[in-house]
């Protein structure tokens, strides 16, 4: 089943334009016009930084040295919405065309389909995100080339390490689309809440409550999905910044957002594989 | 409601009848949904080895969901079914069941061949079938052309190839001709037609009478999720009658009689009868009327269409 869901996404242009688009958008956002502003910065742009700090001392964050932590704190969440679409167009438009009927009326069993898919969707997040490493590494070194600066990427443990982190971190987006979009049969809604939930829910929901004060904000959000990928991605430590304080440590440590992130994975798949078992196909 | 259910048809030496072997057999198969509406209703359905079973009902009967519970698409509420000797949509069954339920999916970014090709894949069937398919359904022409690009009918052809890609013991089609031109409609009948020629069972749902009279050799009528008459064509539309009009009407209606018998022998006013007798006496009935002095002004077989009595089945108007 494997072999047959690589076959269907190879030959899908949608997975690939996506894939695409994050990793143009990477070098743009994460690297070229990035560099721009801090190598020719607006005027003004130094007031409220610490004396004698300007924003091309922020230039060391788009150096290799710092391209893991680069790479995980600017894609955690905005990487992981690709990911989220990729699992929900896996799964989404096979309602969508109706071929969800064909798959479950050829030999293989429910299940087996899906964890086929779901194989396969692994592959995708896979691809994508060496491929985004590849281009952060390729963009810093360039700009270290331009700048003049020595390339010196991070040990090789640290950036196989950062690999992995970000593996699970798009592959929780992506099961995360992926159960959406079975939840509800179709990739629009379950896009439109996925994206919500990405990029405005948990986000706005601790932010406000964050003005409260207090600890038991925190305790709360220790258990949510976005703060554990902050958690894992903030492991890596922080771009240090002359003249800019180091930030302070996270609020749970690694081990804790690497469990969590996998007990969301177990618990969508868990979802989609009930639903999926259970359900009656009637599209 | 009249409930007909007759033996199955002898349509090969050895084949197909009561007794035979059952390819598809349910018994008190239920659907009933969470709004209180029975899709199917406790029916009780043998298809046999050889046959093309063609099931009839008006839109809405439970024709599809039927289907769909044989293919394990959908779970029943109640009652059991086997296919192929299996449980419905097992491995076990599904390898031997090729299937298009309504119109058939394919992806649209692969040609017609890479969508049978991934389908012979799950399938668990060696590759040179898919060019066999493609060519027994005629696309092999278009075969490395995109499936988005097909016609309805071409969709159609692509879909009968995926069912064939398992040389499948039992063929199931759902609506197989909808949404086709003529033509279109033409040239999928008279392939399944031919695909029913060997041992294999095809089971079509339809609600195009003639479509079904043309290729099933046995059908089942459903209505209401239930199935309200079974047998042959012919075992449905019932012995043909004789159709006579004559004067003066008692002495048609002596000489009808004495050839047919009262209980066979029908008066409907205005000098017209039906009698039921052997229509190859028609000629000698018609000389024993002119003999007795009756001016014979109707004389023909009357055959209840396969239309009439899916209306009077089901309550509705047949689909041509």
């Amino acid at each position: 089943m494997f072999r047959g869901e690589l076959f269907k996404v190879v030959r899908r242009p949608g997975i690939w334009v996506l894939i695409s688009v994050l990793l143009v958008l990477a070098i743009l956002i994460g690297y070229a016009i990035t560099w721009l502003i801090y190598t020719y910065p607006p005027p003004g742009s130094n007031q409220g930084l610490p004396p004698g700090t300007t924003l091309a001392d922020f230039k060391v964050a788009l150096y290799p040295q710092n391209f893991v932590r680069q790479t995980l704190s600017q894609w955690g969440v905005l990487g992981g919405v690709f990911a989220l679409i990729v699992g929900v167009l896996m799964q989404g438009s096979e309602y969508g065309w109706g071929t969800i009927k064909t798959l479950y009326t050829q030999r293989s069993g429910r299940l087996t389909m899906l964890f086929g898919k779901i194989a396969a969707l692994a592959v995708v997040v896979a691809v994508m995100v060496v491929a985004l490493f590849a281009v952060d590494a390729g963009a810093s070194s360039l700009v270290a080339l331009v700048d003049g600066k020595t390339i010196s990427f991070p040990a090789a443990d640290v950036i196989a390490k950062a690999i992995v982190a970000a593996f699970l971190i798009f592959g929780f987006w992506a099961i995360f689309g992926l159960a959406l979009s079975t939840v509800f049969r179709q990739s629009a809604m379950a896009i439109g809440l996925g994206l919500a939930y990405a990029l405005v829910v948990e986000v706005l929901i601790f932010g406000l409550l964050g003005g409260l004060g207090g600890d038991i904000v925190k305790k709360i959000q220790q258990w949510f999905p976005i703060a554990n990928t902050s958690y894992l991605s903030e492991s890596f430590g922080s771009i240090r910044v002359r003249g800019i304080q180091g930030q302070t440590t996270p609020y749970a440590d690694a081990t804790h957002a690497v469990v969590m992130l996998f007990l969301y994975v177990a618990a969508f798949t868990a979802i989609t594989a009930y639903l999926t078992r259970t359900r009656d196909i009637t599209a | 409601m009249i409930t007909a259910v007759v033996e199955a048809p002898i349509r090969r030496p050895l084949l197909p009848g009561v007794g035979g072997e059952k390819v598809v057999e349910t018994r008190g198969l239920t659907k009933r949904y969470g709004t209180g509406i029975v899709a199917v209703d406790s029916l009780d359905l043998s298809v046999y080895r050889g046959e093309v079973y063609g099931f009839l009902g008006p839109n809405g009967a439970g024709k599809t969901t039927t289907l769909r519970m044989l293919l394990g698409l959908i779970r029943p509420s109640a009652g059991i079914a086997t296919v192929a000797g299996a449980a419905p949509g097992s491995p076990a069954s599904l390898s031997k069941v090729g299937a298009i339920v309504e119109t058939p999916a394919f992806y649209p970014y692969m040609t017609g061949y890479d969508n049978l090709r991934l389908l012979a894949t799950y399938c668990g069937v060696k590759r040179s079938r898919v060019d066999e398919t493609l060519a027994e359904v005629e696309l092999t022409p278009r075969a490395h052309h995109k499936f988005s690009t097909y016609s309805l009918g071409m969709k159609q052809r692509l879909g009968i190839a995926g069912a064939l890609l398992k040389e499948p013991e039992l063929l199931i089609l759902d609506e197989p001709t909808n949404g086709l031109d003529p033509q279109g409609m033409a040239d999928v009948r008279n392939l399944i037609i031919e695909l029913g020629k060997g041992d294999r069972t095809v089971l079509i749902s339809s609600h195009l009478l003639g479509e079904v009279e043309l290729m099933c050799t046995r059908v089942g009528v459903i209505r209401k999720g239930k199935i309200v008459a079974e047998g042959t064509v012919d075992q449905l539309r019932g012995a043909a009658t004789l159709a006579v009009r004559g004067t003066p009407e008692e002495t048609a209606k002596a000489v009808l009689i004495d050839e047919a018998g009262a209980e066979n022998v029908t008066a409907l006013g205005d000098a017209s009868f039906t009698v039921r007798v052997d229509l190859q006496r028609t000629a000698e009935i018609n000389k024993h009327l002119v003999d007795a002095g009756v001016a014979v002004t109707e004389l023909r077989a009357d055959e209840r269409s396969l239309e009439d009595i899916f209306m009077e089945l089901t309550g509705t108007e047949g689909g041509l």
